[in-house]
């Protein structure tokens, strides 16, 4: 019988205030997030100080934990403000920062009682460098992305520190951190939050002697996105402590939807690791919310030409998510929803919540603001009521059924 | 006088140019990435090198997996012992092989687009990283007040091509697969007008800066705040114009610094000042 060594805590990113709600109503464990300075996703929206108060409350009013990003690769006219800047941490209740400039780390536990996780921007992928820094003070290390399972379970065997990957999300074409194409193209610096990734764009690729390689597709450097779900039993099973998913730049029914998923399959894992089927319709919805196809990456040490994607810079918007509930009204039997795509008279579609499992519903009635009745919602963040007789709760998403 | 450490491309470079220079960065097959020479043959070469009394720093920029570590603690120890002066390091392994097997090699912190500031340099310069490896993506102002602020001595590029992008995947090899195209080499990309070497060999893939970096118009100021070394890297220069770079700004002074940067300058038509006087940005949105 498989023994479960320890239940993995599930870690979503969180770009806003909205996205924090969000994401600890769906599932999530714990939460990661930028302030305004010393992060990595200087055009993410951040938290202000007020923010971040609000949302560690939040997220330990529901007994769950906030993290927050202070890998920054910096320079000298930052030095100055971090050590306040981290006292503020503090002060405000953060649970743990993630440093992975060493010197950092070093003030955090000179000045502070702060938790301390190594970034993945610090691309800790082997057992002596794991010790160094478990040595150095760090209570966990999110592993670089290139870490094969071997490569984990190594580390797993020989640094007693907890152990964070990626399981789900965009993946860098480079090492993280050994990349600047940003700034030497577009004046961006990439490790300092401002990527304008590059890897994304097209290239002419040609030899010294002026001969063009033309594929179908032109040349880039950009990779599929990574997807774990198959593989999270195993991981489980190997003791990993905390699960990461990317996108602190995604939007809330993203964040909704890999966190729900991921949340089940743990769940469902954990609760009966003999008896747990694999379910393919939670790969469905993933691959359904995203817009980019996914695979393991190095997880199976496999980052051959089927990691890579061409698509001549077309990726397909993501239209599935047509609203989320704003409420439920009891008397009149009617969801409250705000539009968040074109929906229509007549359309299947499927709820999901935090603590509602999926619905396929058909839509027989549209009520707009005046009362009126309507056949489409065209207007963006569009305000109407559906006549429904499951009382859905609020923060429950709205998508097309496919 | 800051010391001239060259990267070469070749032994032979280096047997030709071994009297215009203070000292060599040398890289090690299995260990090393960016770099256009891996030695093979570590003791052959370091000898040659030792008996023209010149410094070597090796560097052992790779990011180190689990894999490496049997051949990187073997090679640090042999580098020890050949009494180096000193190792170049990316992955804090090294650090910690060196503190455990009680190691007297000088280290030289060098994580290539992260070494922007003299905080951490001061931290690493508590591990043994007597030397810090200045990132190329800083401006000269950021370099003096680096040097006056750390403990470490620094090493700043001043010519040459510049590593921009490193990856453990082999992009050209994928994109050729993918479309069935027949491998070729010298491969380069390009946008907007410009060219970007790119190499994909045992490592992974690594891309180079479309233009080679002149900074010599900023080598008496860096002279001026104690800047140890001056690096240049010879990667796809042709070698000729290399001993010719060489030549000029072992001829430089205050007096005809700026004649100097114009020779090196008109001899490639693809020169720029890298991010000595341009600093980058990185939020392009207000956010209270």
């Amino acid at each position: 019988m498989n023994k479960i060594v320890r239940k993995p805590e599930l870690l979503a990113p969180a770009g806003d205030l909205e996205r924090l709600r969000i994401a600890i109503k769906y599932g999530a464990d714990a939460v990661y997030l930028g302030g305004i300075q010393f992060g990595l996703r200087a055009n993410a929206i951040n938290f202000t100080m007020d923010d971040l108060r609000e949302g560690v409350e939040f997220a330990h009013s529901y007994n769950k934990k906030v993290y927050v990003t202070v890998n920054i690769v910096l320079h000298n006219k930052e030095i100055d403000g971090l050590v306040d800047y981290l006292k503020e941490l503090e002060q405000v209740n953060v649970d743990a920062i993630i440093v992975s400039d060493p010197a950092i780390i070093k003030l955090a536990r000179e000045y502070t009682n702060l938790e301390i996780h190594l970034s993945t921007q610090q691309s800790c992928l082997n057992v002596e460098s794991a010790k160094f820094f478990k040595s150095e003070g760090v209570s966990r290390i999110v592993l670089g992305r290139e870490t094969t399972k071997e490569d984990i379970q190594m580390i797993l065997d020989n640094v007693n520190v907890e152990i964070e990957t990626f399981i789900h999300g965009a993946m860098c074409a480079s090492y993280s951190g050994r990349c600047v194409l940003s700034n030497f193209l577009t004046a961006r610096d990439s490790n300092r939050g401002g990527c304008s990734q590059i890897c994304r764009w097209d290239f002419d690729l040609k030899n010294e002697n002026g001969y063009y390689f033309k594929g179908e597709k032109p040349f880039t450097f950009c990779t599929k996105d990574l997807s774990l779900l198959k593989h999270l039993p195993e991981m489980i099973d190997m003791g990993i402590a905390s699960f990461k998913l990317e996108g602190r730049m995604r939007s809330v029914y993203y964040v909704a939807t890999i966190v729900s998923v991921y949340r089940k399959v743990i769940d469902e894992y954990c609760s009966n690791p003999t008896g747990f089927e694999y379910n393919e319709e939670y790969e469905k919805v993933l691959r359904n919310c995203a817009n980019r196809d996914s695979v393991p990456q190095f997880f199976n040490n496999i980052y051959d030409e089927n990691c890579q994607y061409y698509n001549g810079r077309v990726e397909i918007s993501n239209q599935d998510f047509l609203a989320i509930v704003l409420d439920y009204d009891d008397e009149n039997q009617e969801a409250i929803l705000e539009q968040r795509n074109y929906f229509k008279q007549g359309d299947t579609v499927e709820f999901f919540g935090p603590n509602t499992n999926t619905i396929a519903f058909t839509i027989d009635k549209i009520i707009d603001e005046n009362g009126e009745q309507i056949e489409i919602v065209r207007h963006p963040r569009q305000v109407v009521r559906i006549p429904i007789n499951i009382m859905l709760e609020k923060d429950c998403m709205m998508r097309i059924k496919r | 006088m800051p010391k001239t450490l060259v990267i070469p491309s070749s032994f032979d470079m280096i047997t030709r140019v071994i009297n215009h220079v203070d000292g060599f960065i040398l890289g090690i097959k299995n260990l090393s990435v960016n770099l256009p020479f891996y030695m093979d043959n570590i003791e052959e070469i370091i000898g040659y090198i030792k008996k023209h009394n010149k410094e070597i720093f090796v560097s052992v920029n790779k990011n180190i997996h689990n894999d490496d570590l049997e051949i990187l603690r073997d090679t640090l120890i042999k580098l020890d012992k050949l009494g180096v002066t000193g190792v170049m390091y990316y992955d804090a392994s090294v650090v910690n092989i060196k503190r455990e097997l009680g190691l007297d090699l000088d280290l030289v912190w060098a994580q290539e687009h992260m070494t922007t500031n003299y905080l951490t340099s001061n931290y690493w310069n508590s591990f043994g990283a007597k030397y810090m490896f200045v990132s190329n993506e800083v401006t000269v102002d950021e370099i003096v007040e680096m040097s006056q602020k750390s403990n470490a001595q620094l090493m700043v590029q001043l010519f040459g091509y510049i590593p921009i992008f490193s990856s453990r995947r082999h992009l050209i090899t994928n994109y050729l697969k993918t479309f069935e195209l027949e491998e070729s080499s010298n491969y380069l990309i390009e946008k907007e007008g410009k060219s970007y070497s790119i190499v994909d060999d045992n490592n992974g893939t690594t891309v180079y800066s479309a233009n080679i970096l002149n900074g010599f118009e900023e080598y008496l100021n860096l002279k001026n705040n104690n800047i140890s070394y001056v690096v240049l890297n010879s990667y796809k220069i042709e070698e000729e114009k290399f001993i010719k770079v060489l030549e000029i700004i072992n001829d430089m002074n205050e007096s005809n610094i700026e004649s100097c940067v114009y020779k090196i300058d008109a001899m490639f038509d693809n020169v720029d000042r890298g991010f000595l006087y341009t600093e980058t940005v990185y939020k392009v949105k207000n956010n209270e």
